[in-house]
């Protein structure tokens, strides 16, 4: 059951390191997204013993270790919030650079450095000519 | 164990409760100055019992020991708690004194406080993940403190790679549960022993990965000089005097603290690291051209010092690792602060704070280099790296210096900063003077802080 478990984990975090590599950044998210859930599969993998649910617990039954199951409900939780906030983030960059390419916001920002650039030159070349 | 409750409940209560109020206006950000003093008195307070009778532990929710949620306040851990609340405040006082201000910049603040605080007294290792994602997440709204198109560009490559950079941390949390079969910090450096050596090998390279991504180690840090040169200076100071020092604390209780042979094997490796980040840092920052990127690329060579420090290890090595965080906060913040404004006053603010780099007497930066010297003074490699960084470092502060204060003023006449602008960064650089001039109170913190990893002792 561990080897379907790391395997299981593994091949989700492969999706989600493709996933991340792309330029769209509606894909960046969902990599992260499916990257989480690696994570949250790997806690439930690290649980120390499996059997009957903890909630009730009987003698001589073997329960699940609650722990791992306790932490992977957090890890879910503040994933999800994460989540929403990246994709906030996502909808600011796509509405003010009017794209959801990676490729478009860089060439956007270099578009923006070299008019801060000419701006700058003309600043200087206005003080040298106020200098002589 | 009242001063831990309440280092924690007055920014929590505070934070929420200032994040539905409008930090545009003075009073507000003012109350979140008063939030912050009084984590600072409670962290005080813990720290002076801290420090004279030994480690504060508090089990949450009346659990029994041993299965409830461990809070420890050790000397480390309250060391980095005031350093970061304390940069903390600097950064707020500082924009309490401006004028323009955003909404939730206040409470966002107050709640990063929560989560760095929670982060360095936290005994339990999901504990700690679940502050560090707290300070992360508000620091991911922070980084787009601002709101041009740059600056969510840059936050936007933050927050995804913090974020991986998180998962990594949790998977390594999963691996020790599974390893060791506890959370608690205690009994997994007792049972990290005895545990399988690969498995132990491959938690630490997770641990490893995941605090260099927070750090901006050299190979990890391609996401650093974009954020911090396009946020805005305030939280550039925020991150680099407090955030980043979660990557130092985390490198030393995960590494020396709780997987000691594995750093003792990884020693030689963590200096090749950290030299390669000095000697990169170095070089990119003197070939920029403004003051805030060779801030930035500053920031990765000065990362390299903590990780060559903790590579030398023993208790020399982590003592020098302590120093350093503390004082390149104190420098970053400073400088952070004052980067951008002109006059005299600034002008030696700036001169300081490149001393201070640099490592030249009186200011503080030199108490930092010479306790790395003095813990790698046996390895003649390590010396002539660190010295090579050392003039590399001369050379871009002073650049810094030439270019915002030598260069005439571009366009518009010179206006020089008013008192509120530079207060903080005056204030800072007495406290930079101050520990240069006095540094035996740092040292001794320092070593106290050092004491409590095993590591440290041989």
């Amino acid at each position: 059951v561990n080897l379907v478990f790391a395997l299981a984990a593994a091949i989700l975090f492969g999706i989600g390191a493709y996933l991340v590599l792309h330029r769209d950044l509606v894909r960046l998210v969902l990599g992260v997204v499916v990257i989480s859930q690696a994570a949250v599969l790997t806690l439930l993998a690290a649980s120390l013993e499996r059997g009957a649910p903890a909630i009730y617990p009987l003698p001589r039954v073997t329960l699940s270790d609650p722990l791992s199951q306790a932490m992977a409900l957090t890890a879910i939780v503040i994933g999800m919030a994460v989540t929403a906030l990246l994709l906030v983030l996502v909808l600011r960059v796509a509405t003010a650079f009017q794209t959801g390419q990676l490729e478009e916001v860089a060439e956007e920002e270099v578009s923006l450095e070299a008019q801060l650039e000419e701006a700058h030159a003309e600043a200087r070349e206005d003080e040298e000519a106020a200098a002589r | 164990m009242t001063a831990l409750s309440l280092a924690l409940l007055i920014p929590w209560v505070a934070g929420v409760v200032l994040l539905v109020m409008d930090a545009r206006r003075a009073a507000v950000r003012w109350l979140a100055v008063a939030a912050l003093g009084g984590t600072m008195v409670a962290l005080v307070a813990l720290a002076v019992t801290v420090f004279t009778e030994g480690p504060v532990v508090m089990t949450t929710g009346n659990w029994p020991v041993g299965v409830g949620i461990t809070m420890r306040a050790d000397a480390l851990g309250v060391t980095f708690a005031l350093l970061s609340v304390g940069t903390l405040t600097a950064a707020v006082v500082h924009e309490a004194l401006g004028t323009v201000g955003e909404r939730e910049f206040a409470g966002l603040v107050v709640l990063l406080a929560v989560g760095l605080v929670g982060t360095f007294l936290s005994g339990d290792i999901f504990n700690f993940y679940v502050f560090f994602e707290l300070a992360l997440a508000t620091s991911y709204v922070l980084a787009v403190y601002g709101r041009t198109p740059r600056v969510l560009g840059a936050g936007l490559v933050f927050t995804a790679v913090n974020l991986l950079g998180t998962f990594v941390f949790l998977l390594s949390v999963a691996s020790v549960y599974r390893v060791t079969g506890t959370l608690d910090m205690a009994r997994v450096a007792e049972r990290m022993a005895a545990a399988d050596p690969n498995a132990a090998i491959l938690i630490a390279v997770g641990f490893f990965v995941a605090f260099s991504v927070k750090l901006g180690l050299f190979p990890f840090h391609f996401w650093l000089p974009t954020v911090y040169t396009s946020a805005r200076p305030v939280v550039a100071a925020i991150l680099s005097g407090s955030l980043a020092n979660i990557g130092a604390y985390g490198l030393l209780r995960f590494g020396a603290g709780l997987l000691p042979r594995e750093l003792e094997l990884a020693a030689g490796a963590l200096i090749v690291i950290g030299a390669a980040s000095i000697v990169y840092g170095g070089v990119l920052a003197v070939s920029r051209e403004t003051g805030s990127e060779m801030l930035a690329y500053s920031a990765v060579g000065q990362v390299g010092y903590v990780l060559v420090a903790i590579g030398v290890g023993g208790p020399a090595g982590f003592a020098a690792a302590v120093v350093y965080t503390i004082v390149n906060a104190a420098n970053k913040t400073m400088l952070f602060l004052a980067a951008g404004r002109r006059g005299v006053v600034v002008g030696g603010i700036i001169a300081l704070g490149a001393l201070s780099i640099a490592g030249v007497p009186p200011a503080a930066g030199y108490v930092g280099k010479l306790e790395v010297f003095e813990a790698a003074i046996r390895e003649p490699a390590i010396v002539a790296v660190v010295l090579l960084g050392s003039l590399l470092s001369l050379v871009y502060a002073f650049q810094i210096y030439q270019f915002e204060h030598w260069r005439p003023d571009a366009g518009a006449a010179p206006r020089r900063a008013r008192w509120r602008e530079y207060a903080v960064p005056l204030a800072l650089g007495g406290v930079i003077v101050g520990l240069g001039v006095w540094p035996e109170p740092l040292a001794a913190v320092a070593a106290a802080a050092a004491a409590v990893l095993p590591g440290a002792t041989p």
